[in-house]
């Protein structure tokens, strides 16, 4: 299945704007050793600014995996990135929830995040969790907690966006535990870890150190700025695409400068100004839009994509929400995405929705139908079929090749919608969005996780005991 | 009286170059100053306030006219004693320590200053105890903080609690912003308000200042 939103020829037209950008504006940095990774391989000084040399461009492109296999704990999950297979990953880092209960958004808690972690697990069609945004723990160790806690909640990959490395050393250290070591998690990764350097090209300190030690560490990293159209990126769409491609490369160079051959993704979340308010959207179909066309971006570059695209501005687990997750995630799918990020969130990314994961479970489902494609080979286009049902005066239903197919996986079953008679649906009038909470609240009763075995278990709790001393004075 | 129309005209189109030459006409021409910043100036400003809010008028939009204004008050200002500038009242504002996200303070400086605040923004990054300097320094009846980050938004509360250390917590009243934020939250670190986009940040103010616009 390919779709394309670009020729080949506009695709080098908005590169060579890319690498413009690069040359003659390049990025500004507080990190020195961002700074003096850069400027040993060729990039040069202006002013406050470090600009990029086409030589270090084309050098730095040339060593990124064109794919890298991500893996849950013991196995249970391989994740190929890089085969576009538009892997549905939560939404990171959100302060609120929608109370699974009331339908009220409230702050996030850490039961939140043991519940949405379990419920995650549970989802087929979810396949990357990154941690929301617990309230209820010390700030200090927040990360460590999220991690301790995501791991053990799911045995499912994780994505943990990390905006400083203070952290890092107690993430790690939680990550070798659960993967069985250090040379064991080199060589199966459990995690990604995204980091956010500000729009416009602007690698502040803390997220450019971060970026250098993950990649230190050995982990997959994500170079994940979010840049506004019309307030931090211009106001056209293609004109954001080409300065996030340009702060997206910038990272991408400065890892490879560093560890030619680290695995990473292009992490895109091109979103827009609502300009009547000033309130950040990540709605359709911009978003989608400007996803799809980083997509397309990464796949001439060979680098793998995680745009974000489970995301629109409904408030609630509704119709909107509905279409616009469809709509963006589709998009971006369509181009070719290996990651979509976002899922289950409602608000422009702020709040984290229990149904409303649950309906994008049901969305990322039909997203990976959808670019499996249509098989064509003689079998499948039955005209063999054809002629003989028609010659035996029956109906298809009775034929073999029926049978065969439907047992096949032929046709897509939803795993939340409603195809009931209208009789039968009439008992209950359920609403998809009602339905999604009733099936979200059984998951979180019944699922069961593959635990950590014990030992783990008390080493995790040395970890965060550790942490609290070193970073809290406990 | 025409003159006036022009200029407050030229302020709500955004028109930098016409409202500082307007302005000089007039001051030449010895029209009191004060006279041409309410009949023109803030006159025109106000018609952008009303439009931006029936949303007539867009963010960038509203940028320039404030821009055009804020031309003609440079002009001006040094006519009039401090004492006799007109001002509802001044906002301290920055973004919280540790986050550089600037966009959605700077909006809230610009629409505040075109609703007749004096705005001092101290920029992005800010620690509490730069808070407090400024605070000091300028007196404001109000300190807006703003964060993007999760996990910055928490330097709000040090905030607070530093403000409370010095004695200055009952001086001042502190209002926050930004993504994250939310109604809630300043409740729980003790905020006087919440403001969730930039026009309700200037009526917050307006009403905790006690005045009407």
């Amino acid at each position: 299945m390919k779709f394309e939103l670009f020729s080949q020829a506009e695709l080098l037209q908005i590169h060579e704007a890319t690498v413009e950008i690069l040359k003659r504006v390049g990025i500004h940095t507080t990190s020195p050793r961002f700074k003096v990774l850069l400027m040993d391989h060729g990039c040069q000084e202006q002013g406050d600014r470090i600009v990029f040399t086409e030589d270090v461009i084309a050098k730095a492109l040339k060593t990124v995996p064109a794919s890298f296999k991500l893996y849950g704990r013991k196995d249970s999950h391989v994740l190929e990135i890089g085969q576009k297979r538009a892997y549905c990953q939560t939404c990171v880092g959100t302060p609120s929830m929608m109370d699974l209960e009331t339908g009220e958004k409230r702050d996030a808690t850490v039961e939140d995040l043991e519940e949405y972690t379990r419920l995650a697990d549970a989802l087929d069609y979810v396949n990357i969790i990154s941690p929301i945004f617990p309230r209820d723990v010390p700030q200090e160790i927040i990360l460590t907690i999220e991690t301790a806690t995501l791991l053990r909640n799911t045995s499912k990959p994780l994505s943990i966006c990390v905006e400083s490395a203070r952290e890092l050393p107690y993430i790690l250290e939680l990550l070798h535990l659960a993967a069985g070591g250090e040379e064991a998690l080199h060589a199966k990764p459990i995690a990604t870890i995204p980091v956010s350097p500000l729009s416009p090209l602007e690698y502040g300190f803390d997220p450019a150190e971060a970026l250098l030690d993950v990649v230190e560490a050995g982990l997959p990293l994500g170079v994940e700025p979010c840049p506004m159209m019309g307030s931090t990126g211009p106001m056209t769409l293609i004109g954001t695409v080409a300065q996030h491609n340009a702060e997206i490369l910038a990272g991408v160079i400065a890892a490879q400068l560093l560890k030619p051959g680290a695995p990473l993704t292009m992490s895109s979340r091109a979103t827009f100004m609502d300009m009547r308010s000033g309130v950040g959207l990540w709605a359709m179909p911009e978003m989608g839009l400007a996803g799809a066309a980083m997509n397309q971006l990464g796949s001439y570059y060979n680098i793998p994509v995680a745009p974000g695209g489970y995301c629109g501005a409904s408030k609630v687990a509704d119709a909107q929400s509905g279409y616009e997750h469809l709509y963006n995630a589709m998009m971006e799918a369509l181009v070719g995405s290996d990651i979509i990020g976002s899922a289950g969130s409602l608000d422009n990314a702020l709040t984290s929705c229990y149904a409303m994961l649950v309906m994008d479970n049901e969305i990322s489902s039909v997203v990976q139908r959808t670019i499996k494609g249509v098989e064509v080979d003689e079998d499948k286009l039955a005209v063999d079929v054809v002629a003989e049902v028609i010659a035996s005066h029956g109906n298809f239903l009775a034929h073999k090749h029926t049978r065969k197919y439907l047992r096949a996986g032929e046709l897509w079953v939803p795993p939340l919608g409603d195809r009931q008679t209208f009789e039968k649906w009439a008992i209950n009038s359920e609403k998809v969005e009602d339905k999604a909470r009733r099936i979200a609240k059984e998951l979180i009763a019944t699922h069961q996780v593959l635990p950590l075995s014990p030992e783990v278990e008390a080493e995790f709790d040395k970890v965060i005991a550790r942490a609290r001393h070193i970073e809290m004075g406990e | 009286m025409s003159n006036f129309n022009e200029l407050a005209e030229s302020v709500i189109s955004g028109n930098f170059g016409r409202v500082k030459e307007i302005t000089q006409e007039m001051i030449n021409k010895g029209v009191e100053p004060l006279q041409i910043i309410n009949d023109g100036l803030i006159a025109g400003m106000n018609v952008v306030g009303v439009r931006f809010k029936a949303e007539d008028m867009f963010v960038p939009e509203v940028m320039m006219s404030a821009k055009a204004m804020a031309g003609g008050m440079e002009l001006v200002k040094p006519l009039i004693a401090e004492t006799e500038m007109p001002s509802v009242g001044t906002v301290v504002l920055g973004t919280v320590k540790g986050d550089l996200h600037d966009i959605g303070k700077s909006l809230v400086a610009m629409i505040l200053e075109s609703g007749g605040f004096k705005v001092i923004n101290l920029g992005t990054d800010i620690a509490p105890e730069g808070f407090i300097k400024a605070i000091r320094e300028h007196k404001p009846q109000i300190v807006g903080m703003s964060a993007l980050l999760t996990t910055t938004m928490l330097n709000m509360k040090a905030t607070i609690e530093l403000l409370k250390e010095e004695g200055l917590r009952d001086q001042v009243k502190v209002i926050i912003g930004g993504a994250p934020v939310s109604q809630s939250f300043a409740e729980e670190i003790g905020a006087d308000g919440y403001g969730s986009d930039a026009m309700v940040a200037k009526d917050l103010c307006i009403k905790l200042v006690g005045k009407a616009s």
